[in-house]
């Protein structure tokens, strides 16, 4: 058996840790389900510092010492991958996750400590690298989904690694190994709705991979069946996502009694209070199941005895529970159901209320879906959470004020993200060239600066730069509709657009190619009646 | 509770406890500071002001 040291990077350091790394916690339990020596050092649950760092690394023998993330954990790896060459140089490196999956080849040149690294999703890929070091092999290209160094220099990337299929056979997560009472209990308010504020033994779980819509800011890293591998400008064999017309996914779930076991895991053994559903978006399961997942597992809810129940103090029994929604495949039914067995607020990603953007962002909603969810979603007595970007390719003047009129008339308080074109994401492939060149040409510098998206990194609109975004933003949560039409004369002498055409640089051509996509997306999803209408867009086929 | 910061399924070789920073009082006025800036709370975070009266 092998000795693993996982280690769970440090991000958003502005914030207070608040998830359990659930891919790091279920690779944990595959690991030791396997008969692995398996310790987890969660230091962004700790934040201890370097010198923490380094004595976990001296603290034993190991023979694996694997990390991973999301992007924007790029700064922290980097450095755990530093720290761990120097102070356990007998450890075989591996990385995964997101962040090593949406660049494989250039992650394994910015971090030359990296023995192999785990292209898309880690459940059987990992476990095999581990049996294979403990069997004293180190010829990673014979294991699928991997990338790693060829003897001579330069890198493998082996074969691609299937999708997993049958989910319900994973073990739950190793959440016993992640300092739960000593640091995420404490921070297991979610301020999205009264009852997450009143959240106080809060997990997180992950109920389905993957989404069938194609949000052009969106990523998906390889587990909802988007990635391919293809050739590069190089001709060397690499990883390719979303790109305009091209458009692959595998959707899968986990069963309503995987579901409902899991939580009661959780209840059994950490007496939770709150759970949030990690998912990208459970409508996309819910329609995609025949309209009988997000049911079956609200009546588990029930079934559990889980569905809360007010007491006379103004508390609750039970466990209420959050996710995300979709503003044109959510119906009114679901929500109320939903609400029923204890849903207390959901995650809309309305981006916008302008139609024209709403066209051209790949999401098959329109504003007028927007405002039915919205509607539907309040009357149900579930909280939205109207998640709101600006700086779209082609945001516009118009787009700006419509947007602070729908925030007025629905009383939508928000601090919209910049549009961020992230590794992965179909707009990172159509902008590449434009992000490398906002970075001097220096990939790499774009990737430390990512964050959450709340920041402005590199720019896709159009028609404003990241100043002209910064300002503007200001401007939309004042509501100062004088001060934007002031700056619109500015913008248009500068760009020499008169008054009255579209305030926009954007060529017809590319948002004539923006919309041919949309329309499928839009017409399939409006088409309710034929079954697994997004389907027939993404080519997509549902499993669990 | 367990100071260990390793969580696992064996025993290490050397065990690793958690370091309790100390939180100053500097600490927690710049980090509340912090939470309200903007208008007329402003502060000098002293750890990153560098002088020098000498070289005046």
């Amino acid at each position: 058996m092998a000795k693993i040291l996982l280690i769970n990077p440090t991000v958003r350091e502005e914030d207070v840790p608040r998830h359990v790394p659930y891919g790091i916690a279920l690779l944990a339990a595959i690991a030791m389900e396997k008969g692995h020596l398996v310790q987890v050092y969660d230091e962004n649950a700790w934040r201890q510092g370097d010198e923490t760092t380094k004595a976990v690394c001296v603290a034993d023998d190991w023979d694996i010492i694997g990390y991973g993330g999301i992007t924007t954990t790029y700064a922290s790896v980097k450095r755990i991958a530093r720290i761990a060459r120097e102070y356990a140089p007998q450890a075989v490196q591996v990385m995964g996750g997101g962040l090593l999956t949406s660049l494989p080849r250039e992650m394994m040149s910015w971090i030359p400590q990296v023995d192999v690294g785990c292209v898309g999703e880690g459940f059987i890929t990992f476990p095999e690298i581990c049996d294979m070091i403990d069997r004293g092999g180190r010829e990673f290209w014979d294991i699928k989904g991997t990338v790693s160094r060829k003897p001579g220099g330069g890198l493998i990337m082996s074969q691609m690694r299937p999708l997993m299929h049958d989910l319900d056979s994973l073990p739950f997560p190793a959440w016993e190994l992640f300092p739960l009472e000593e640091v995420y209990f404490k921070n297991s308010q979610a301020l999205f709705s009264e009852e997450g504020m009143l959240a106080s033994r809060r997990l997180d779980i992950n109920a389905s991979y993957g989404c069938s819509l194609i949000c052009r800011f969106c990523y998906h890293l390889g587990i909802a069946g988007d990635m391919r591998y293809e050739k590069d400008a190089n001709g060397d064999l690499n990883v390719a996502f979303d790109q305009p017309g091209t458009y692959t996914r595998d959707i899968r779930y986990h069963s309503p009694d995987y579901v409902g076991a899991l939580v009661k895991h959780a209840y059994d053994k950490f007496n939770i209070n709150f759970v949030g559903f990690l998912d990208e978006n459970l409508m996309t399961m819910d329609k995609f199941s025949g309209r009988t997942w997000m049911n079956d597992i609200c009546n588990k809810w029930h079934d559990l005895g889980f569905a809360p129940k007010a007491k006379d103090d103004g508390t609750w029994t039970g466990i209420h529970w959050s996710g995300t929604s979709h503003a044109t495949l959510c119906t009114k039914g679901v929500l109320k159901t939903m609400r029923e067995a204890g849903c207390s607020h959901l995650v809309y990603g309305y981006e916008s209320f302008a139609p024209h953007v709403l066209k051209t962002i790949g999401k098959g909603a329109t504003r007028e879906s927007n405002l039915r969810s919205f509607f539907w979603t309040l009357e149900a007595g579930i909280r939205p959470v109207p998640n709101q970007i600006i700086g779209f390719p082609n945001e516009d003047f118009d787009s700006i004020r419509m947007n602070m009129n729908a925030w007025d008339d629905l009383g939508i308080q928000v601090r919209p993200h910049f549009a961020t074109p992230y590794p992965g994401s179909e707009w990172f492939t159509t902008y590449r060239e434009r992000i490398s060149g906002q970075y001097d040409g220096n990939m790499e510098r774009f990737i430390f600066d990512l964050g959450d998206a709340s920041s402005i990194s590199a720019v896709i609109s159009h028609n404003f730069n990241a100043v002209e975004l910064l300002g503007l933003r200001e401007a939309m949560l004042q509501l100062n509709y004088r001060r934007i039409d002031e700056y619109e004369q500015i913008w248009r002498k500068n760009h020499q657009i008169p008054d009255g055409a579209p305030s926009t640089l954007l060529s017809e051509n590319m948002t004539g190619a923006f919309l041919r996509d949309a329309d499928k997306v839009k017409s399939a999803i409006k088409d309710s009646e034929r079954q697994d209408a997004v389907a027939e867009v993404t080519g997509a086929g549902g499993t669990h | 509770m367990s100071n260990d910061v390793l969580r696992g399924n064996f025993k290490t070789r050397d065990k690793v406890e958690i370091k309790q920073a100390e939180e100053t009082l500097e600490d927690r006025f710049e980090m509340e500071a912090k939470k309200r800036l903007g208008g007329s709370i402003a502060f000098v975070s002293k750890k990153k002001v560098m002088w020098d009266t000498d070289k005046k």
